[in-house]
C-alpha cells in the first residue's frame, strides 16, 4: 500500500462580520487581530502534525476561513515560509487564499503573490447589491468588481469566483445576470452554490423567504447551461472550470486524499499503514474557539480529537466525496484510499446500478444524471446499517 | 360489615376526581406526604399524560369518623372515558354508593349523567360533591339546580369543597360514613365475588381486583371462574393501601386483590363472578358481558422484519387488555400485519402509542373502521370489519351500518351548532329537552360518523362545554360504497374506506388532497386517485422532487454530513414503501385529519 497525496488546509477563523447563513467556524474579528500569535500558533500546530506527512510533499495549500484576506501579506508569507521550512512543496503546488471583497479591494495582491499565493477564491456571492444586503454581506457589487480587477491587474489570474443562487427574493433573471457578470471576468473557475439553511445559523433560526424548490431548480438548470455555454466543464456538484482550471486542493478532498488541517477548528484526514501493511484512515481536528486555540497551540491540548475512522464507515466517507465528481472516480482510488476491495461495496453498487444512479462501468464509479440529482440518496446507500460513532 | 363503606367517584375528566382521591387518601393516612406522587391512582404514564384513567384501581383506607368509630373505606376508581363505559358499570356494581363530583364552575356533563344513571339503576346512593368552589366563577346554587333537573337526585345536601385547597374535604368523608350504606348481609355464604378489573403482573400473573358479595376468599381456596368454568388455586389475597398488603382472607363486603396463577386477563374477565369450586354459588352475578370491539384497524410493521415482534407485543398487551382483539391480516400493499379491534379511537391510540413507546415498534395504522353487516344475495349475513374484504357489489344485497343513540348535554347557546354538527354527520333527532341551564339532545347517529372525530368537533363547536355518552342501538341498511385509493394507478388495499354515497365524492376529494400534503415529494410524480369501483371520483398529484444534494462538501467534518444523511434515512425508514412510493405513517390516517 502507498499513502495518498497530501494537502494542507489552514484556517483563519475571523471575519469582519459573520454572515447569517454561514455555519463555518468564523468569529467576528476583534479590533486588533492577533496575527503574530496566530501565525506562531499555526506553525506550532503544524510541527505537531508533521509526522503524519510521512515524507510526502504538499500538492496544495488552502487558506480558508473566516476571511484569510484579513491577514496581511506579511503574515501569509510567514506562514508559507514556515510551512516550506517544514515540508517539501511539490512542483507546481497550488496555493489558494479565500478572499472577501470589502476587506481587500485596495489591498496589495502583488504582495500576496510574492508571499507565495498563486490562486484566489473570491466570496462574491452575487453582483446584485440588494441581494447582497439580504444575505448580510458587508460588500457591494462595485467593491467585488474592483477587487477582482485589481487582482487580475496584479497578475493573479488563477481566480475562482463564488456565487450563490436561490437567494431571498431572487428571480431566474437575477440569477442569470449574476452568471453573466461573473463570466465577464474570464476566470478559469466558478463555484455556484444553492443557498441552504444550515442548522445553528441566524438564517436557520429566522428563515428568510427563499425561492421554492422548483424555482431553485429552474435557476440551477438555466445557470448550469449558461456556464457550460461559456466553455466551462461542470466537474463537481457546485464547481465549474475551464480545462486545466480545476481546483487541485478541492480535487484532493473529492479523491479522498490526505490533508493536514491546522488552525482553529481545522479538520485533517490522514492515512497510516501498520506493520501488517493494512491501511488505517484517521481524522484529527483542532480546538474550535480562537481563544482556546491560541491558548493551547503549544501543547497537545490543541488537538480536539484524533480518531480512527471505523472500517465500515469508509465506503460512505469515500462516496460522500468521490461521487460529487460528475466524471466519477476510478475504482482503483477506492482501493488505494480505503484499503478495501470491491466486495465491501458490491451490494450497494448493484443497488445503485439497479436504480440508475451509477453508470454501468467496471473500472469507475460514475453517477448518472439522476445519480447526480439525487446524490444524497445515492451515497446514503453506503451508510452502514447501524451508524456507529467514530 | 357495618363499618365498611364501598364507593366510587363519578366525575368528568377534568372536574377534579384525581385531586379529590389524593386528598381522601391523604386524610386517611394512606400514604406519607412524601410518598404522595401527584394523582397516585392514575398509574400508567400514558394515562397520566392524557389525564384519563383506563384501568380501575382501588384503595382501602381506615377512617376514624366523628362518631369515634374507625371505618374501612374501599374507594374504587373508575375509568373516565366514554370508550370504557362497561368497566365503569362493573366498578359501580361493586359499590353501595358513589360520589358525584361536579365542577361548580362548569356544571354537569353528559358522561357523568350516564354514569350517574347507571349508579342509580344499580341501587347506589349518590352523594353530590361540588368541587372547585374556590374558583371565582363557581356558582353553587346554579349547579345544584342543574344536578336536580338533569340527573334527578336531591342536591340539597351536596357537599361544597375545594379538593385543591383541601377545603371541606373532611365533610366528604363524614358524608360517606353517614349517607352511603354498609354492604347488605346475604343469606348464604357461598362465595360470589365480582371481578372489577384484572391486570397482568410480570411476577404474579393476573391480579384481579374483586368485590366479595358473599362468602370469603382465602389462600389455597380452589376458585372457579364462572364464565370459563376453569378452577385456579388462590395464591394470595389482600388489599391496596394503596400499597399491596397481603391478608389472611377477603370477607363479604370487602374489596381487594386476588392472585391465582392465572396466565392472562382472559382467564379472569372483568365483570365475571368468582366462586369456590367445591361449593359453588348457584348462579353468577348479573351483568357480565364479553367485551365487544367497536372499531377495527390494521396494524402493520413498517419493516417486515418486525412482524414477529409486533405479534409478541400484541400478545403481551392482550394479557392485560380484555378488549383488545387481533388476528393476522395480509395486505397486498402492506404485507403482513394484524387486524385489531378496539373499544374506540382512544383505545386504539393508546395501544398504538404503547406499541411504539414500550415495544419500540415502527408501525403503520390504517384508517379505523366500524363493523358493518353485509347481507349477501344468498341471504347470509356476515360482519365486515375490513373494507378491503368487502365482497363484490353483485354479491351484496345490502350493507348495514351500526347506529348509536347519542345523548348530548350542552349549554343552550351552543345548541344551534351542536344540531348542525349532528345533521352533518347524518344524524336523526330523537328528542330535545330543556333542563335548568342545560339542554339534552338525543340523536341517532351512524357509529362510523362518530368514531373518527365527533368528540373533538363537539367540543370545538361548543367551546368545550358540550358532552356526550352513547350506546349502540341497531344495524340499519344504508347506501354505503367502498372508496379505494390508487397510488400511481395501483389500488392500495389498506387505504380503502367505506363511506356513505351522499358524501363519498366530497370525502374522496378531501382525502386525496390531504394525502397530497402528507406524501413527500419523491424522485417521480406520484398520482393519487380516489375511486368507487372503476369510476375515479378525485385525483391529485405530488410533483417529483428535483434534486437531493448537499451544496457543499470539502473534507472537513464528515460526521455532520453523515448525521444529516442518517436523519434523512431514518425518516425514510419510518415510511412504508408501497410499490416504489414512500408513504409516511400519517398518510394512512389522513382520513382522521380531514377537515381539521
Amino acid at each position: 500500500m502507498t499513502l495518498p497525496p497530501l494537502a494542507l488546509y489552514i484556517h483563519i477563523p475571523w471575519c469582519v462580520r459573520k454572515c447569517p447563513y454561514c455555519d463555518f467556524n468564523s468569529h467576528n474579528a476583534p479590533d486588533a487581530l492577533p496575527q503574530r500569535e496566530y501565525v506562531e500558533a499555526l506553525l506550532a500546530d503544524l510541527d505537531r502534525d508533521l509526522p503524519l506527512a510521512q515524507g510526502r510533499p504538499l500538492r496544495s495549500i488552502f487558506f480558508g476561513g473566516g476571511t484569510p484576506s484579513l491577514f496581511s501579506p506579511d503574515s501569509i508569507a510567514r506562514i508559507l515560509d514556515g510551512a516550506n521550512a517544514r515540508l517539501a512543496f511539490a512542483p507546481g503546488i497550488e496555493v489558494t487564499m479565500e478572499t472577501n471583497p470589502g476587506t481587500v479591494e485596495h489591498g496589495d495582491f502583488a504582495a500576496y503573490r510574492r508571499a507565495g499565493v498563486n490562486r484566489l477564491s473570491f466570496g462574491v456571492q452575487s453582483f446584485d447589491d440588494a441581494a447582497l444586503k439580504r444575505i448580510g454581506r458587508i460588500h457591494d457589487a462595485q467593491q467585488a468588481e474592483r477587487a477582482i480587477k485589481r487582482a487580475q491587474d496584479d497578475g493573479l489570474n488563477n481566480l475562482n469566483l463564488d456565487l450563490m443562487y436561490a437567494l431571498p427574493q431572487q428571480t431566474l433573471d437575477g440569477a442569470l445576470a449574476d452568471i453573466d457578470k461573473a463570466l465577464a471576468f474570464d476566470t478559469p473557475h466558478l463555484s455556484h452554490y444553492q443557498l441552504t439553511l444550515e442548522p445553528n445559523t441566524q438564517f436557520a433560526a429566522n428563515p428568510p423567504p427563499l425561492p421554492d424548490e422548483d424555482s431553485a431548480w429552474d435557476m440551477q438548470e438555466a445557470c448550469q447551461a449558461r456556464i457550460a455555454a461559456a466553455g466551462f466543464g461542470h466537474y463537481e456538484v457546485s464547481a465549474y472550470a475551464r480545462a486545466g482550471g480545476e481546483s487541485a486542493h478541492n480535487l484532493n478532498y473529492w479523491h479522498f486524499g490526505d490533508y493536514l488541517g491546522i488552525g482553529a477548528g481545522a479538520h485533517g484526514k490522514y492515512s497510516s499503514i501498520d506493520e501488517s501493511g493494512a491501511l488505517q484512515v484517521w481524522r484529527r481536528w483542532k480546538v474550535r474557539a480562537p481563544r482556546g486555540y491560541l491558548e493551547h497551540a503549544k501543547s497537545e491540548r490543541v488537538i480536539g480529537g484524533d480518531d480512527p475512522v471505523a472500517v465500515e464507515q469508509l465506503p460512505f466517507e469515500f462516496m460522500l466525496n468521490g461521487l460529487r465528481l460528475t466524471g466519477g472516480i476510478p475504482l482503483t482510488d477506492f482501493h488505494a484510499t480505503t484499503g478495501l476491495g470491491s466486495d465491501a461495496i458490491r451490494p450497494q453498487v448493484e443497488e445503485a446500478l439497479r436504480r440508475g444512479w451509477l453508470a454501468p462501468q467496471s473500472d469507475r464509479l460514475q453517477p448518472t444524471e439522476s445519480g447526480q440529482r439525487f446524490l444524497n440518496d445515492l451515497i446514503t446507500l453506503f451508510l452502514p446499517e447501524k451508524g456507529g460513532e467514530t | 360489615m357495618e363499618l365498611i363503606r364501598n364507593f366510587s367517584i363519578i366525575a368528568h375528566v377534568d372536574h377534579g376526581k384525581s385531586t379529590l382521591a389524593d386528598r381522601i387518601i391523604q386524610l386517611c393516612g394512606g400514604l406519607e406526604a412524601r410518598e404522595m406522587e401527584a394523582q397516585v391512582l392514575d398509574s400508567n404514564p400514558i394515562e397520566r399524560e392524557r389525564g384519563i384513567t383506563i384501568k380501575a384501581q382501588s384503595v382501602s383506607l381506615p377512617y376514624t369518623a366523628r362518631d369515634g368509630k374507625t371505618y374501612q373505606f374501599n374507594f374504587i376508581d373508575t375509568p373516565g372515558h366514554v370508550d370504557f363505559s362497561y368497566e365503569v358499570s362493573r366498578s359501580l356494581s361493586a359499590c353501595e354508593g358513589a360520589l358525584l363530583v361536579v365542577d361548580a364552575a362548569q356544571g354537569v356533563e353528559a358522561q357523568s349523567v350516564a354514569n350517574c344513571y347507571t349508579a342509580v339503576e344499580l341501587g347506589l346512593e349518590v352523594v353530590p360533591v361540588l368541587n372547585k368552589i374556590d374558583l371565582p366563577t363557581a356558582d353553587i346554587d346554579k349547579v345544584k339546580e342543574e344536578i336536580e333537573a338533569v340527573i334527578g337526585i336531591d342536591a340539597t345536601d351536596a357537599v361544597a369543597i375545594s379538593a385543591k385547597t383541601g377545603l371541606n374535604v373532611v365533610e366528604v368523608l363524614e358524608a360517606i360514613v353517614a349517607r352511603i350504606p354498609p354492604p347488605k348481609p346475604r343469606d348464604t355464604d357461598r362465595l360470589q365475588a365480582l371481578i372489577i378489573d384484572s391486570w397482568f403482573d410480570n411476577y404474579l400473573g393476573v391480579v384481579s381486583l374483586v368485590r366479595v358479595m358473599q362468602g370469603e376468599i382465602k389462600p389455597r381456596d380452589k376458585l372457579l371462574v364462572m364464565s370459563t368454568g376453569r378452577a385456579h388455586e388462590v395464591d394470595s389475597v389482600g388489599v391496596f393501601t394503596p400499597k399491596r398488603l397481603a391478608k389472611d382472607a377477603l370477607r363479604a363486603g370487602e374489596v381487594g386483590w386476588v392472585t391465582a396463577s392465572i396466565k392472562d386477563v382472559h382467564g379472569a374477565p372483568v365483570g365475571d363472578t368468582l366462586t369456590l369450586a367445591n361449593k359453588p354459588a348457584e348462579k353468577p352475578l348479573p351483568g357480565f358481558q364479553q367485551m365487544q370491539p367497536r372499531v377495527f384497524a390494521g396494524l402493520f410493521p413498517v419493516s417486515a422484519d418486525d412482524y414477529p415482534a409486533l405479534r409478541e407485543a400484541l400478545e403481551k398487551l392482550k394479557l392485560n387488555d380484555a378488549a383488545l382483539v387481533f388476528e393476522p391480516e395480509s395486505s397486498e400493499a402492506m404485507g403482513f400485519g394484524f387486524r385489531c379491534g378496539f373499544l374506540g379511537l382512544l383505545h386504539m391510540e393508546i395501544i398504538q402509542e404503547r406499541l411504539e413507546r414500550e415495544y419500540d415498534l415502527n408501525l403503520i395504522t390504517t384508517a379505523p373502521t366500524v363493523v358493518y353487516e353485509i347481507l349477501r344475495t344468498d341471504g347470509t349475513v356476515a360482519p365486515l370489519d375490513n373494507p378491503a374484504k368487502m365482497p363484490a357489489v353483485n354479491y351484496i344485497e345490502e350493507i348495514r351500518e351500526p347506529i348509536i343513540v347519542a345523548n348530548i348535554l350542552t349549554p343552550p347557546e351552543h345548541i344551534g351548532s351542536v344540531i348542525k354538527l349532528c345533521e352533518e354527520k347524518r344524524g336523526v333527532q330523537r328528542s330535545i329537552n330543556y333542563m335548568a341551564s342545560q339542554v339534552q339532545i338525543s340523536y341517532e347517529l351512524p357509529l362510523a360518523e362518530v368514531v373518527l372525530d365527533f368528540f373533538d368537533k363537539l367540543k370545538s363547536v361548543s367551546r368545550g362545554y358540550a358532552s356526550m355518552e352513547y350506546h349502540l342501538e341497531r344495524f340499519q341498511a344504508a347506501p354505503l360504497v367502498r372508496v379505494d385509493v390508487l397510488v400511481n394507478g395501483d389500488r392500495v388495499d389498506a387505504l380503502s374506506l367505506i363511506l356513505h354515497r351522499s358524501n363519498a365524492d366530497r370525502r374522496g376529494r378531501e382525502l386525496v388532497e390531504k394525502m397530497k400534503e402528507l406524501i413527500p415529494r419523491q424522485q417521480f410524480d406520484v398520482a393519487i386517485q380516489a375511486a368507487i369501483g372503476a369510476q375515479i371520483i378525485a385525483r391529485s398529484s405530488v410533483k417529483a422532487l428535483r434534486k437531493n444534494v448537499l451544496a457543499k462538501c470539502y473534507g472537513g467534518d464528515a460526521t455532520r454530513k453523515r448525521k444529516l444523511l442518517e436523519k434523512q434515512k431514518e425518516g425514510k425508514k419510518r415510511m412504508k414503501q408501497v410499490g416504489n412510493v414512500d408513504i409516511p405513517q400519517e398518510a394512512f390516517l389522513a382520513v382522521l385529519q380531514m377537515d381539521k
